[in-house]
């Protein structure tokens, strides 16, 4: 090859980065530049045909928002940091990832190559400080390591149990020249996700399902993740099981489905937890057994034949012992115990989750919606909130009381609607998680429901929804306190309110100061009114909702004790 | 039980082979950090194919954790293959260099005895001091490190342990 036309067809390290992600079809990046990362941004603007960058407020918000974006996008989000601060303040955002599976490729500028090790100017160690948050994370040093580098990149995020990677790029990388090499293939022999399942397991579990006299099916976040939505349903009605779902697996069953028997958890329904001691069979699918689900350990499902399907091998035998273990992706596990599991039904089986149910509504939710104070309660509002959108909306949490009760209230009309931060349980999510939602569906309906401690962690990014003109709902449930750590310091500390009593600014105020109509009420009786104005509006806009100071969030497993001792009061 | 029951402690070695990339081994050590596992030794050498690095790790864990460990180094995308082992399952050994203290004719005859009976080398000797190299199980170097005590031990290096399979 000579020269001149090795030349010719020179680019610099930043353009080839850009050449790598149109080639992985991303349409929108959330990122915020800086000294290491500016020949990629210099770079960008010959790229604005093809790809549109969104500049946040904070760098942790760009990575929230390529969250929310690949959640309901089903692709890998691209977000990018400069380095030192720029590349530090993304780590809460990587492990969220981490912790909830999410495929997010995050690119962060690093000073050159002759700095490193030198305390340079913006200059931080950020392999070492994020190895445990990413599932894998590589810094580019030589131009020819660019094209193999971001395939695995984002093949490895969006791969087999999907993850976040950091790519480091040095400075003088981005500007060195070379032409550009990507592989046909990501070739890794050490790397194999086993996605089908092995017959013989399957068929094991077909008998153990059979033979069942009480099962239960735990639906996870692998469900969403691998679209394997149709194949729970099919399963479920086909053998007569009842399947109750994670924080994450929300909105994987339709709620009218009469299999559905509704939320495991610290927060979930009286049935689900009051009932999976008892079952026999326990088929456990896309989820992992977390402390928040299990309740105490010592004696969770001991009595069960447990069958877990996941695609992670290091989650199975984890915190729960699997009689039949299932390394498989759940859609094609799914389909497979479908095709083979008897016509069966239970109804003394269902009619005990029903009369939990009953239960549960006597005692915690017909009389929380009745309740005529002045104050409206969170629990009225999601539920109000539920019925104006029919359940259709798109609907991101950040995290706390507000978190819980959107999760128990909202009645999700469609799979893959909702966004929250789970495993971390990152305040400060919610918002810039949303617009990466808003980003990625166009002109749907979104809606971000925060509490005013969350809230205030991110409010900056009003100014990005000011400046990308989307149109999100942005909901503040507002009770003057942080109030799940209020509600357990009630329960458990003696009511003493140590820092948890916290005040904020006017926040239809603060939204106006950034170019957003906002509201806010504190009657329960403008509460539908103002809410169906919100919802109108073309644009931005904000509603706030002062709700009831001292709310308690029921059911509850308080921490520590085993799921049957859930409490309704 | 479906819980996971902890039982008694005892030694393993993983043996996990893994591409030689930089950052590998971090991950690696991390994985046992963060679960404040007891590593004994841990020790990272080339292998027979090109590339390809071996990190022989011995620990102090129940069944248990070894499995979890097991597997979650797996999660590591360069890691490609991880076997843990007892030792009736591994031919093995470590080196130690045992600097001891000698000044005199008699000294310096006991401990050559002394390595002679164990199988160890003379590898130094200085007007103060001799330099034993002992190349065997934990065990043998231990029991040498017993019997030359007594003179008066300046250094002990120990390499960690190596091993292959028995099969």
């Amino acid at each position: 090859m000579n020269s001149k036309y090795q030349k010719k067809n020179q680019i610099s390290g930043a353009e080839a980065i850009l050449e790598c992600l149109v080639a992985e079809q991303v349409k929108t990046l959330f990122g915020y530049p800086g000294g290491a990362n500016m020949p990629l941004y210099d770079a960008m603007m010959d790229y604005e045909e093809k790809i549109e960058h969104v500049l946040v407020r904070h760098d942790q918000a760009a990575i929230h928002a390529a969250e929310g974006y690949a959640q309901v996008s089903g692709t890998v989000g691209v977000c990018m940091a400069t380095s030192g601060p720029g590349a530090t303040n993304l780590v809460t955002g990587l492990a969220d990832a981490m912790m909830d599976s999410q495929p997010v490729v995050a690119i962060t500028g690093q000073v050159a190559q002759g700095l490193i090790g030198t305390d340079a100017f913006q200059e931080v160690d950020i392999m070492g400080i994020t190895a445990p948050v990413t599932k894998w994370s590589y810094q580019i040093t030589e131009f020819d390591e660019i094209g193999e580098v971001m395939a695995k990149a984002f093949y490895l995020a969006r791969s087999g149990r999907p993850g976040p990677v950091l790519v480091d790029m040095t400075k003088d990388v981005q500007f060195a020249l070379g032409v550009l090499r990507r592989p046909k293939r990501v070739q890794m022999p050490s790397y194999q996700p086993n996605y089908e399942p092995h017959a013989r397991v399957i068929a094991k579990a077909i008998r153990c399902l059979n033979e069942a006299k009480r099962p239960l099916i735990l639906a996870g976040h692998g469900v969403s993740i691998a679209g394997a939505q149709k194949e729970l349903r099919k399963l479920a009605e086909k053998a007569g099981v009842p399947v109750a779902v994670t924080l994450w697996g929300l909105s994987n069953m339709p709620v009218d489905s009469e299999y559905y028997v509704g939320l495991l958890g610290m927060h979930g329904n009286y049935g689900p937890n009051k009932l999976s001691n008892t079952a026999d069979v326990v088929l456990a699918v896309g989820m992992r057994f977390d402390d928040r689900v299990t309740g105490k350990l010592e004696g969770y499902l001991a009595e069960s034949q447990v069958i877990h399907i996941d695609i992670d091998p290091a989650e199975i035998n984890k915190n729960v012992k699997a009689t039949i273990p299932i390394v498989a992706d759940a859609k094609l596990a799914l389909k497979a115990l479908a095709a083979g599991v008897a016509e069966k039904e239970y109804p003394e089986w269902l009619a005990e989750f029903a009369a939990c149910q009953a239960e549960e509504f006597a005692a915690v939710i017909t009389p929380g919606l009745a309740e005529k104070a002045t104050l409206p309660s969170m629990m009225q509002v999601i539920h109000e909130l539920s019925d104006l959108t029919k359940g259709e909306a798109y609907v991101v949490s950040d995290v706390g009381q507000h978190q819980m009760i959107t999760m128990r209230y909202y009645a999700f009309a469609n799979s893959n609607h909702w966004v929250t931060s789970g495993g971390l349980g990152t305040m400060g999510f919610g918002m810039p998680a949303a617009m990466g939602v808003q980003a990625a569906v166009g002109n749907d309906l979104v809606i971000s429901v925060s509490g005013d401690g969350g809230f205030q962690m991110n409010i900056q990014e009003l100014a990005t929804i000011r400046q990308e003109g989307w149109p999100l709902k942005i909901l503040i449930l507002n009770n003057g306190y942080l109030g799940m750590v209020r509600q357990w310091q009630e329960l458990f500390f003696d009511k003493r309110y140590a820092s948890t009593r916290i005040s904020s600014p006017d926040f239809v105020e603060i939204a106006a100061a950034y170019g957003i109509p906002g509201q806010s009420v504190n009657r329960l009786d403008e509460v539908r009114e103002a809410m169906e104005d919100w919802l109108a509006e073309s644009g931005p806009a904000l509603l706030e909702i002062k709700v009831k100071a001292e709310e308690n969030v029921f059911p509850m497993v308080p921490s520590g004790q085993r799921v049957e001792e859930i409490r309704l009061q | 039980m479906n819980v996971i029951d902890t039982k008694a402690q005892q030694y393993y070695t993983v043996i996990a082979v893994a591409e030689n990339k930089p950052g590998v081994m971090y991950r690696i050590a991390e994985l046992f950090m963060k679960r404040k596992l007891n590593i004994a030794s841990m020790t990272v050498s080339e292998t027979e194919q090109a590339g390809m690095a071996r990190f022989t790790i011995r620990l102090q864990a129940t069944a248990m954790t070894v499995e979890k460990v097991v597997k979650q180094l797996y999660r590591i995308v360069e890691v490609t293959r991880v076997v843990e082992y007892t030792d009736e399952a591994l031919v093995f050994c470590e080196v130690g260099l045992i600097k001891v203290h000698a000044a005199s004719r008699e000294q310096r005859e006991e401990i050559k005895h002394l390595a002679d009976m164990f199988g160890a080398k003379i590898v130094m000797v200085k007007p103060k001091f001799v330099v034993i190299e002992q190349a065997g199980s934990e065990e043998e170097v231990d029991d040498l490190l017993e019997m030359v005590r007594k003179f008066g031990l300046l250094s002990v290096v120990r390499s960690g342990r190596i091993a292959t399979t028995k099969i």
